[in-house]
């Protein structure tokens, strides 16, 4: 998977905006959105909260998890479990990076929030890695992927599935006749 | 030892692992359907030899049999290998193939990849109840209908969705619906321009 | 990323080969040393040591792996296949000691892929040979991971040169996430980009013409 497939997914979640007009309900296909009054807080996908910043029709509301004391108290955790913890939204890197690249005006100490969930995310890779090293190293058959978001797995998944084919055909080499067919193989 | 010239059509293709399509190689290929009408001659030899109560041939009978499977395996895989290079470069290049890439296909494969574009074509034009829906298109989610870009050399005119004509002209830059430059920046003829 | 349209058949996974995959057929390229087990008549021309017209019993010279297996039987011998220095007692203490240090690029290319091709001959060392190809690549997952996950943007060259043709494709597997994931952060993700295999075959012109 593309991370830009992934970027996509994230963008149908909701956010918060203060929109600048006014405009009765829409219908399309994914669902209803509005209505539109100036200064009235509505729910839409950040695709649409991103285009309508974009052309200054709104004001973005971070989501409540979006905060430097929340995020202090996330990162620490983070780092003081030795599971992954439960992250505020599936989404929490992409949809902190879209928000923070188009409406960073709307979100109050922007750079530090940047800092801490960049934080959250390298503690919770340097744990993936940690974790994919023991379950190659302890000859798992299987693992949980408990808490851990699509972005996330993404980085690692293509690596991570040839490492486990690699070691299939290693492993299968120490019961001799359970795959040794004819010799077919010219 | 036998099956040399076939392992030297697979290293060909081995080497070009970005799926370059090299000259179709027809004097190699032609040398290793040689070897194997002189292997099966003389196992023909053999075999009826052996028939006749002569066992000891047998070991020699096998080994030419393998090698006539080894070189029967690297022909198809070969051909295989060059089917999945030419497939892919419609999927790059977009419908016209350039004629330095035509070049170096068989007049067979010529026949494959024009059947291939007919049929994605006609499946295409199937979908979406019959409107049609380019899949080639899109490959990654679009972000808006139209996008900057920058030409990189002189591609001449060019007609867009509504009937105008713009010009191409290098480092000219334009703002184009997406869907019309994606191929022409996948050939490198535009060049995405990022705000 | 580059979404790359040619896929080329991938190797077999389990003890068998891909008929058609590109890399296990070099792969049984591989020349092993043998030992004729029984008179080959009118092949003498394929040992260029002898002038005799047959390949006598108990010649010793080298056949590619893919012969190798095909002439081999357990009931009649016909060859006898000798296991490659690597794969031996000595070389095998060595690896289950530090798996880290050994050059494995010197050493096969195909370090996994061979010895686990090697099983197909009879050998009482065979679950050793197993257990040590197990050990072997455990043992160097964590520094093939780090590496492959951690460099970026930088010349990977000196970080491959010892490593399996298998590692190395593993190592490439974790660049392209790890590169995939770099662009995205620096949103570049959305951007469009000029096919790489067009932009090869680009460069590939100019080198033709230059004398």
């Amino acid at each position: 998977m593309d991370s830009s497939e992934v970027e996509f997914l994230a963008e149908k979640e909701t956010v918060k905006i203060i929109p600048n007009f006014s405009l009765d309900r829409i219908y399309l296909i994914g669902g209803d959105l509005g209505p539109f009054n100036p200064g009235l807080p509505v729910d839409v996908p950040v695709w649409l909260a991103l285009n309508l910043k974009q052309r200054q029709k709104c004001r973005i509301v971070p989501p409540a998890w979006m905060d430097v004391e929340k995020l202090e108290e996330m990162r620490e955790l983070e780092r003081k479990e030795d599971t992954f913890t439960p992250v505020p939204s599936p989404y929490y890197m992409e949809l902190t990076k879209l928000l923070l690249n188009y409406a960073s005006d709307n979100i109050p100490k922007a750079d530090e929030i940047r800092t801490l969930v960049k934080d959250i995310w390298d503690t919770r890779i340097a744990k993936l890695r940690l974790s994919a090293d023991s379950f190659i190293s302890q000859l798992e058959a299987h693992a949980k992927l408990d808490n851990l978001t699509l972005m996330e797995i993404n980085t690692i998944r293509a690596f991570l599935l040839d490492s486990l084919n690699c070691m299939y055909k290693l492993r299968s080499n120490l019961q001799p006749g359970s795959s040794k067919g004819q010799f077919t193989d010219y | 030892m036998f099956c040399e010239k076939a392992i030297e059509l697979i290293r060909e293709l081995h080497r070009m692992s970005d799926g370059q399509l090299p000259a179709f190689n027809e004097d190699v290929l032609r040398q290793v359907l040689q070897e194997m009408e002189a292997l099966y001659e003389q196992n023909q030899t053999d075999v009826n030899e052996a028939k006749a109560g002569r066992a000891e041939l047998i070991p020699s009978i096998k080994l030419r049999h393998c090698c006539l499977l080894r070189n029967q395996r690297c022909l198809t895989a070969y051909l295989y290998d060059r089917l999945l290079r030419i497939r892919a470069l419609r999927w790059e290049y977009g419908s016209v193939l350039p004629a330095n890439v035509r070049f170096h296909m068989c007049a067979e494969e010529v026949q494959w990849i024009s059947q291939y574009k007919k049929s994605l074509a006609s499946f295409m034009r199937s979908l979406g109840g019959g409107e049609g829906l380019d899949i080639t298109q899109d490959m990654k989610p679009p972000k808006s209908l139209y996008i900057e870009v920058r030409c990189l050399k002189d591609h001449g005119e060019f007609e867009i969705d509504d009937g105008t004509v713009i010009l191409l002209k290098k480092n000219s830059q334009h703002f184009l619906p997406r869907w019309k430059c994606e191929q022409l920046i996948r050939q490198g003829v535009l060049e995405h321009v990022m705000s | 990323m580059d979404t790359q349209s040619y896929l080329p058949v991938q190797p077999g996974v389990g003890m068998g080969e891909n008929f058609l995959s590109l890399d296990d057929i070099v792969l049984s390229h591989e020349r092993l040393p043998i030992r004729t087990e029984c008179r080959f008549p009118r092949l003498g021309f394929l040992e260029k040591s002898s002038d005799s017209q047959d390949i006598p019993e108990g010649t010793k010279m080298e056949l590619p792996l893919w012969l190798s297996k095909g002439l081999y039987e357990k009931k009649r011998r016909v060859l006898s296949v000798e296991l490659p220095k690597v794969y031996r007692e000595g070389w095998r203490t060595v690896f289950n000691a530090d798996p880290n240090v050994v050059d494995l690029h010197k050493m096969g290319p195909y370090y996994y892929g061979l010895g686990s091709q090697m099983l197909h001959f009879d050998s009482p060392e065979n679950p050793e040979i197993a257990q040590t190809l197990l050990q072997t690549f455990i043992g160097r997952f964590r520094r093939n991971m780090d590496s492959s996950q951690n460099a970026y943007n930088e010349d990977t060259s000196a970080l491959v040169e010892r490593l399996d043709c298998l590692e190395k494709a593993l190592f490439t597997s974790g660049q392209s996430g790890l590169n995939s994931f770099q662009s995205w952060e620096k949103g570049q993700a959305s951007q469009l980009t000029a096919s790489s295999l067009v932009l090869n075959y680009r460069k590939r012109k100019i080198t033709d013409l230059q004398p």
